[in-house]
C-alpha cells in the first residue's frame, strides 16, 4: 500500500528514520518514504508523454502514406493509432497527475508534521534555539519548496525518456533537420538568460517595495485607532499613494524586461521553425524528406522544448531546495536540554524548596511571593518549576538581504556558533543537579513530565487559542459543567462567557484577539484552576485586572486552592492579605518572610515595595499632583 | 458579580468528544482497499458529492461572514473596475491594437509555411523557397516586436489599475467608522487588506491584461482558421464546443474549491503559528498532543479539500488532452477525403495541424485566467465591503461653545434588549479630574467611550460644549475631546508626519514646541534627520519612552479641552511611567481629565470618583465622602490598605 497524505508520520514505524546529515539527505530521506510513489509516479509521467510526442509521427505517416497516396485505408490505420495514443496519455495523465499531487502532498504536510512534532517536543526551549519566524518559514514555506523538488523530479525522470526517444526518432528520419532541433533547441530555451540577471534585479526592487507597501498598510491598520480617533488620514494615505506609485514604477520596469524574455522566445521559435520549413523544403526538392516527415518534423521541435525547460526547471528547483533543507535539518537537528534521569523517583507532595534563594513554598499553604523588581519573581517562579531561565533571542539566521557571497557564509557561520553556544549552557544547567527540591528530592530525579504535571507555573499572559471557550477552559474535555462553571466563577470570568453570542461554544479568536488583556487572563487563570495541580504557582495572575475584581479573585483563589501549594507572584495588598506566609525578594534571595501584617509592622524594606504598588500607579501619580 | 451571566450554561456546554472534523463518509476511503470495484467507484463519486458539498458551504460562509466586515455584492466590483477603466481609455485602445498585431503576425506565419510546403510540394522553383521563407522570418521578426509592444503596454496598462485600485481601498480603510474601529478586532481587515490586496492585485496586474490578450488572440486564431480552409476548421470548431461546456462546468465549481482549499492552509498555518508562539504554554499545560492532533486534523481536512480540485483537475485535464490532440485525427480524415477531392492543398493540411496545436496554449492559459479572475473577483467585493460599512454618526455643522462636557441618562446596548449602561448622568465641570472605577463587565470603559464621542448612546445624550458629541464633525470632535488608549503606536513615517495627525497643516515649528512641552527636545536634536527623520517599523527605532512621548506630542498638536484616559490600555506603560511623569503632567495641566481607574490609587487622588456597578453609578463624591459614605469603594479601600 502506498502511502497516502497526509502522512501522519508519527503513527508511523515502518519508515526509515529522518536523515539529518545533510540538506541533500533530508531531501532524498523524503523521497525514500515514499520510493512506490516516486518510482510510479515517473513511470506514468514517461507514458503521458509519449503519446504528443509520437502523435507528430503519425500525423505525418498519414499524410505520406494516406493522403498523398490515396490510401483511405492507410491513413485510417494511422487515425487509429493515433486515437489510440492519446487515449493511453490522457488516461496515464489522470494517473500521473493524482501520484504526483500525491507525491507533493505526502511530502508538504509530512514536513508540517514534523516541524510541530519538533516544537512540541522542545516546548519553552524553543524560542531559545531559533526566532518563532525561521520556525513558521520551515512549516509554511520551505515545505512546499520540498514538494516541488520531488514534483520536478519525477517530471525530469519522465522528460529524459520522451527526450531519447524523440532525439532518436529526428536523427533516424533526417539527420539535418535532426541536429538542426538538437543544437538549437537548448539555446532557445537558454535564449533569454542574458536578459534575467537585469530581470532578477528588478524583481528584487520590485519585491522590497511591494513589501514595503504591505508594511505601510499594516501599519494604518495597526494604528487606525489613532488615526480615526486623533486624525492623521490624509498624511498617511497621501503617504501609501507615494509608496504605490513607487512600486508601480518597479513593476513596470520589471515588466518591461519580461516583455523582452517574451519576444525573444517569439523571435526564437519561430525562427526555429523557419529554418526548419526553409531547410526541408530544400531536402524536399532534394529528394531526402517527404512532406510528412517535415510535418511531423514541426511536431517534434514544439515538444522538444518542453523536456529542455524541464531540465533546467529542476536544476533551480533543486538549488532553492538545498538552501530550504539546510533550514529544514536546522530546526529538526534540534534537542530538548533535559536528560532523563535513569531510575525516575516519584513525586511524592510536599515542600518546594530552593536553598540557592532560601525560598521555601510549604505543602499545602499559599504563599505570596513579592519583589520590587516583577521580573525576578518571575525568574524564581521559573526556577521552582524547572523553567530554564528567560534570555535574550537567539541570532537569526543570515537573510540575503544582509549579506551576499561568501560574507553571508562567514556570518551565518558566526551565528550558528553562538546559537550552539547558547544549546550548550542550556544542556550544561539542565544535565547537572536543579538545586530545587520537592518533599526533599531534587527535581531532577523526575521525569520531566511527571515534573510539569505535578507543578504548574501559570505565566502572566499565557496564550489561549483559537477554538470555543469550553475547550479554552478545558482543553483536554475532561472536565464537568460544574467543575468549568466553578473555575469561570473562580476567575470572576463570566463577563466573558456572558460577551461571547454561544456562550461555552462561543469562538475565542486565535491567540485571544478580540478579548480585552484583562478577560484573556482570566479565562487563562480560570483553564490553570481546573487542571487543579498539586502545585500551583501564579505569576502576576492579575495584572490587567481592575482592583474591584482583584480584590474578588484572590479572595476566591485562596478559598479554591485551600488546602493545596499555591504561590503567587505580586504586590498587591488585595492579595497578600489572603497569603498565608509572604517572602519579600530583593536581588534573588528572600529577604524577611512572615504574614501581611506582621511584615507592614516589622519590615521598612516590605512596606517600600508594597506601598509603592499602592501609591505609585503612574496615573495616580500625574492625578495628583496637577 | 451576578450568577446569571452563566445562565445559559447548561445549553451551550457539550459533554463528550469533540465532533469529528471530517464526516464518516470521508474518513472511511482509507477501508476501501478490498471492496469490489463498482463500489468503489460509487464510493469515489459519493466522497466527490461530500467534498463538493463543502466547499460550496465554506465559500458561502466567506461571503457572510458572522463576524468583521460586510461583503460587498458583485455588481459593486463591475462599477469599480469600469470606473478604474474609464480613465485609461488610450492604454486600454493600445492594449487591444499592440495585441491584435502581435496576434494577426503570429497567425501568418503558419499559414505562409503551408504556402512554403505547398509550392515544395507543386515541385517549386528552389529560389522561391528562398524568398518566401525570407518573408516569413520578417514577419517573425515583427511578431516579435509587436508582442514587445503589446506586452509593455499591458504591464503599463495592469499596473496603473492595480495602483489606483488599491490606493482606494486604503481611502475606504482610513473612512471606516471609529465606533466600528473601536469595538472589533482588527483581524478581518488585516486579511483583507494583506491577502485579498495580493489577490486582487495578480489579477489587476497580470491576469485582467493576459485576458485581453489571450481573448484576442483566441478570436483571432478562430478567424485564421476558418480563413485558411472551413472544412479543416470542422474538427478544432466541434472539440471547442465541447470545451465550453466543460471548462464552465469546472470554472463553476474551481473558485469555491480553490479558495476552500486556500482557506485549509490558512488554518493550517495559523494553528502551526499558535502552537510555536504558545510553546510554553503549551508545554506548562502539558498539551503536546493535543496540538498535534489539531494540526493533524487540519491536514485532513486539507486533504479533502485538495483531493477535490485534484478531481476537478483531473477532469479537465482529461477535456482538455482530447479538445487539442483529437481534432488532428478529424483534420487528418478530412484532410484524407478533401485532397483526394481537390478541396484542400497539404499547406492548408499543415496550417491547420499547426494552428490546432497553436491554440493550446491560449486556451489553456485563458482557463487559468478565468480562474484567477473569479477568485480575484470574491476578493474584490470583500475590499469593496470595506466601503460598504454604514456610517456611525450624521454630522451638523453647529460648532460647540465652551468646554462644558455632560453625559445625561445615558443608555447603551451592544447587542440589542442587553442595556450595560442604565441611565447613568456625569456632569463635569471644566478642568475637574474624574475617576471612574467599578469591576470589570461593570460598564466604565463603555462609559468612557460614549464621552468621548466614539459611540452614540442609545438613548440620553452626551454634549461637548452644548453641542451632541456625535453631530461634531471627527476634526472637531478630535480638538474638543481624545480617548487616550493603544497609543504606542509609531507609524512609518517622518517624526513630523507621526506628530502633526490632529491638525496636519501644522508647521515644524508647532511641532518642536509640542514635543519640547513633553520635555523630547533633547533626543530629537540627536535624530540623524531630526524631524524628517524616518520612523516606525523597519526604520529608526524609537525606544518606549520616546515612543509614549511622540503620543503625548500628538495630544498637545491636538489640544483637546477633555482627555479619557483608559488605564487599562493607556499609554502609561509602567516600565517608563516614571520617566513620563513630567511628560504626562505638561499635557494634563489646565484639561478636563476623565480617567478609567483600574489600580485605587489612579482614583484617590481624584477630584471625584464616581463607582459604576452593573452599569449604574452606585457612588460619586471625593475619596473623603466615599470613605465617609462607607459603601463598596470604602470596603476596598480599607481591603487595599490595611
Amino acid at each position: 500500500m502506498m502511502i497516502d497524505f497526509p502522512p501522519r508520520l508519527r503513527a508511523r514505524t515502518d519508515l526509515p528514520t529522518t536523515d539529518l546529515r545533510s540538506p541533500a539527505r533530508f531531501l532524498l530521506w523524503l523521497m525514500r518514504i515514499q520510493p512506490g510513489l516516486i518510482a510510479l509516479g515517473s513511470l506514468s509521467g514517461l507514458v503521458w508523454f509519449l503519446p504528443p510526442a509520437l502523435a507528430p509521427y503519425a500525423v505525418g505517416r498519414a499524410i505520406d502514406r494516406g493522403i498523398l497516396a490515396g490510401d483511405v485505408g492507410s491513413t485510417v490505420l494511422w487515425c487509429v493509432a493515433l486515437f489510440v495514443a492519446i487515449g493511453i496519455g490522457t488516461t496515464t495523465g489522470i494517473l500521473w497527475h493524482t501520484l504526483v499531487v500525491r507525491t507533493w502532498l505526502v511530502t508538504l504536510y509530512g514536513t508540517m508534521e514534523l516541524v510541530v512534532a519538533k516544537v512540541a517536543e522542545l516546548g519553552h526551549v524553543l524560542p531559545r534555539r531559533t526566532p518563532t519566524g525561521e520556525v513558521l518559514s520551515v512549516s509554511s514555506g520551505d515545505s512546499d519548496v520540498f514538494g516541488a523538488v520531488l514534483e520536478v523530479t519525477e517530471r525530469t525522470i519522465a522528460a529524459f525518456g520522451a527526450f531519447v526517444l524523440l532525439v532518436w526518432l529526428m536523427i533516424s528520419t533526417s539527420p539535418k533537420l535532426g541536429l538542426i532541433v538538437l543544437i538549437s533547441s537548448p539555446f532557445l530555451v537558454a535564449s533569454s538568460f542574458f536578459l534575467l540577471r537585469p530581470l532578477h534585479q528588478a524583481q528584487e526592487v520590485e519585491r522590497k517595495r511591494s513589501s514595503e507597501l504591505t508594511g505601510r498598510v499594516t501599519d494604518i491598520v495597526a494604528g487606525l485607532r489613532i488615526l480615526r480617533g486623533i486624525g492623521g488620514e490624509e498624511t498617511f494615505g497621501t503617504n501609501y499613494a507615494t509608496q504605490s506609485q513607487l512600486t508601480r514604477q518597479a513593476g513596470v520596469a520589471t515588466g518591461t524586461w519580461q516583455a523582452g524574455v517574451q519576444a525573444l522566445s517569439v523571435l526564437f521559435a519561430g525562427m526555429l521553425l523557419v529554418v526548419l520549413t526553409w531547410q526541408g523544403v530544400h531536402e524536399m526538392a532534394a529528394g531526402r524528406l517527404t512532406i510528412g516527415q517535415l510535418v511531423s518534423f514541426f511536431g517534434y521541435a514544439v515538444f522538444l522544448l518542453w523536456p529542455i525547460q524541464t531540465f533546467f526547471e529542476c536544476v533551480q528547483r533543486w538549488a532553492t531546495g538545498l538552501v530550504s533543507a539546510r533550514k529544514a535539518v536546522m530546526l529538526l537537528s534540534l534537542r530538548a536540554p533535559w536528560l532523563e534521569p535513569e531510575h525516575p523517583a516519584e513525586i511524592v507532595d510536599g515542600d518546594l524548596v530552593d536553598p540557592v534563594s532560601g525560598l521555601t513554598v510549604r505543602q499545602g499553604r499559599l504563599t505570596a511571593l513579592v519583589s520590587a523588581l516583577p521580573d525576578d519573581t518571575a525568574a524564581l517562579a521559573d526556577r521552582l518549576g524547572r523553567y530554564l531561565p528567560r534570555s535574550e533571542a537567539p541570532p537569526a539566521d543570515v537573510s540575503s538581504d544582509e549579506f551576499k557571497g561568501r560574507a553571508a557564509k562567514r556570518e551565518r557561520a558566526k551565528r550558528m556558533a553562538e546559537r550552539a553556544a547558547i544549546a550548550a549552557r542550556d544542556a550544561e544547567v539542565a544535565h547537572g543537579p536543579w538545586g530545587v527540591t520537592l518533599a526533599g528530592t531534587d527535581l531532577s530525579a523526575f521525569r520531566i513530565s511527571d515534573v510539569r504535571r505535578h507543578i504548574a507555573v501559570c505565566e502572566t499572559s499565557a496564550m489561549l487559542f483559537a477554538g470555543s471557550l469550553q475547550r479554552n477552559v478545558d482543553p483536554r474535555g475532561t472536565a464537568t459543567r460544574d467543575e468549568a462553571e466553578e473555575a469561570l466563577r473562580t476567575a470572576c470570568a463570566e463577563d466573558v462567557y456572558d460577551a461571547l453570542p454561544d456562550g461555552w461554544q462561543g469562538e475565542v479568536e486565535e491567540r485571544g484577539r478580540g478579548l480585552s488583556g484583562g478577560q484573556r487572563q482570566r479565562i487563562a487563570l480560570a483553564r490553570a484552576l481546573l487542571a487543579e495541580p498539586p502545585v500551583m504557582l501564579l505569576v502576576e495572575p492579575t495584572s490587567a485586572v481592575d482592583a474591584h475584581t482583584e480584590a474578588r479573585i484572590a479572595a476566591r483563589v485562596a478559598e479554591r486552592r485551600r488546602g493545596r501549594t499555591t504561590l503567587v507572584t505580586t504586590a498587591s495588598p488585595l492579595w497578600l492579605r489572603h497569603a498565608d506566609e509572604i517572602a519579600l525578594v530583593v536581588d534573588g534571595m528572600v529577604a524577611v518572610t512572615g504574614t501581611h501584617e506582621e511584615l507592614l509592622a516589622g519590615s521598612s524594606a516590605y512596606r517600600d515595595v508594597v506601598a509603592r504598588g499602592m501609591e505609585t500607579t503612574p496615573l495616580a501619580e500625574v492625578m495628583s499632583d496637577v | 458579580m451576578s450568577s446569571d451571566l452563566l445562565a445559559t450554561s447548561a445549553e451551550t456546554w457539550r459533554d463528550g468528544p469533540d465532533k469529528e472534523p471530517l464526516p464518516p463518509v470521508l474518513t472511511r476511503m482509507w477501508e476501501m482497499g478490498g471492496k469490489p470495484l463498482d463500489e468503489r467507484i460509487l464510493g469515489l463519486r459519493e466522497r466527490y458529492l461530500v467534498r463538493q458539498q463543502r466547499a460550496r458551504d465554506y465559500f458561502a460562509s466567506t461571503r457572510s461572514p458572522k463576524r468583521g466586515l460586510p461583503v460587498a455584492p458583485s455588481s459593486a466590483v463591475v462599477t469599480f473596475v469600469r470606473d478604474l477603466l474609464a480613465t485609461r481609455r488610450g492604454l486600454f485602445v493600445g492594449l487591444v491594437v499592440g495585441n491584435v498585431l502581435a496576434g494577426v503576425s503570429g497567425l501568418l506565419v503558419p499559414k505562409l509555411l503551408g504556402n512554403l510546403v505547398d509550392s515544395a510540394s507543386n515541385g517549386g522553383e528552389v529560389s522561391q523557397f528562398d524568398r518566401i521563407a525570407l518573408v516569413v522570418a520578417g514577419i517573425v521578426v515583427l511578431q516579435a516586436v509587436a508582442t514587445f509592444v503589446a506586452r509593455r503596454v499591458s504591464v503599463v496598462f495592469g499596473q496603473g489599475v492595480l495602483a489606483s485600485a488599491r490606493e482606494r481601498i486604503v481611502r475606504f480603510v482610513l473612512a471606516l467608522p471609529l465606533s466600528r474601529i473601536e469595538s472589533s478586532s482588527s483581524g478581518d481587515l488585516v486579511t483583507r487588506v494583506t491577502r485579498d490586496v495580493q489577490t486582487m492585485s495578480g489579477a489587476a496586474r497580470d491576469a485582467l491584461p493576459a485576458f485581453i490578450l489571450e481573448g484576442v488572440l483566441i478570436l483571432l486564431s478562430f478567424v485564421a482558421i476558418i480563413i485558411n480552409s472551413p472544412l479543416l476548421a470542422l474538427p478544432t470548431l466541434a472539440s471547442m464546443c465541447l470545451l465550453v461546456f466543460v471548462v464552465r462546468w469546472y470554472l463553476r465549481r474551481a473558485t469555491k474549491g480553490y479558495v476552500t482549499e486556500g482557506g485549509t492552509y490558512s488554518w493550517i498555518n495559523s494553528t502551526i503559528t499558535e502552537t510555536v508562539e504558545g510553546a510554553r504554554t503549551i508545554e506548562a499545560l502539558q498539551l503536546e498532543t493535543l496540538r498535534q492532533h489539531h494540526t493533524d486534523d487540519d491536514l485532513g481536512v486539507s486533504g479533502q479539500a485538495e483531493r477535490y480540485t485534484l478531481t476537478l483537475r483531473n477532469l479537465l485535464f482529461t477535456t482538455l488532452d482530447y479538445a487539442f490532440q483529437g481534432p488532428l485525427i478529424g483534420i487528418v480524415l478530412l484532410g484524407t477525403w478533401g485532397y483526394g477531392h481537390g478541396l484542400v492543398t497539404l499547406g492548408q493540411i499543415t496550417a491547420a495541424a499547426l494552428y490546432s496545436q497553436q491554440m493550446y496554449g491560449p486556451i489553456d492559459h485563458m482557463i487559468q485566467i478565468l480562474d484567477r479572475l473569479q477568485m480575484a473577483l470574491a476578493s474584490t467585493t470583500r475590499l469593496l465591503g470595506i466601503a460598504q460599512v454604514p456610517p456611525d454618526r450624521v454630522t451638523g455643522d453647529e460648532l460647540p461653545e465652551g468646554d462644558k462636557l455632560l453625559g445625561d441618562d445615558l443608555y447603551f446596548a451592544y447587542r440589542e434588549g442587553r442595556d450595560v449602561l442604565h441611565g447613568v448622568t456625569l456632569d463635569l465641570t471644566p478642568g475637574e479630574r474624574l475617576a471612574i472605577v467599578g469591576p470589570s463587565g461593570s460598564g466604565k470603559s463603555t462609559l468612557g467611550r460614549l464621552l468621548a464621542g466614539i459611540n452614540a448612546p442609545r438613548a440620553g445624550s452626551v454634549t461637548v460644549g452644548g453641542v451632541e458629541a456625535t453631530r461634531l464633525p471627527l476634526p472637531v470632535l478630535r480638538t474638543e475631546v481624545a480617548l487616550v488608549t493603544q497609543e504606542h503606536h509609531v507609524f512609518v513615517g517622518s517624526l513630523h508626519d507621526n506628530i502633526v495627525l490632529a491638525r496636519e497643516d501644522s508647521d515644524s515649528g508647532a511641532v518642536r514646541e509640542a514635543l519640547g512641552a513633553v520635555g523630547a527636545t533633547d533626543w530629537i536634536d540627536r535624530l540623524p534627520e531630526g524631524l524628517g527623520t524616518i520612523v516606525g517599523s523597519g526604520h529608526y527605532q524609537l525606544t518606549p519612552a520616546q515612543a509614549q512621548q511622540v503620543a503625548l506630542a500628538r495630544l498637545v498638536i491636538a489640544d483637546p479641552h477633555t482627555l479619557v484616559l483608559d488605564e487599562a490600555t493607556s499609554l502609561i506603560d509602567p516600565r517608563t511611567a516614571r520617566t513620563l511623569e513630567g511628560s504626562m503632567h505638561a499635557l494634563l495641566t489646565g484639561r478636563t481629565v476623565v480617567a478609567i481607574a483600574h489600580r485605587l490609587h489612579t482614583a484617590h487622588d481624584a477630584d471625584r470618583i464616581a463607582v459604576v456597578i452593573d452599569g449604574r453609578i452606585a457612588e460619586l463624591g471625593s475619596h473623603h465622602e466615599l470613605l465617609d459614605l462607607d459603601g463598596e469603594y470604602a470596603a476596598l479601600w480599607r481591603a487595599w490598605t490595611t
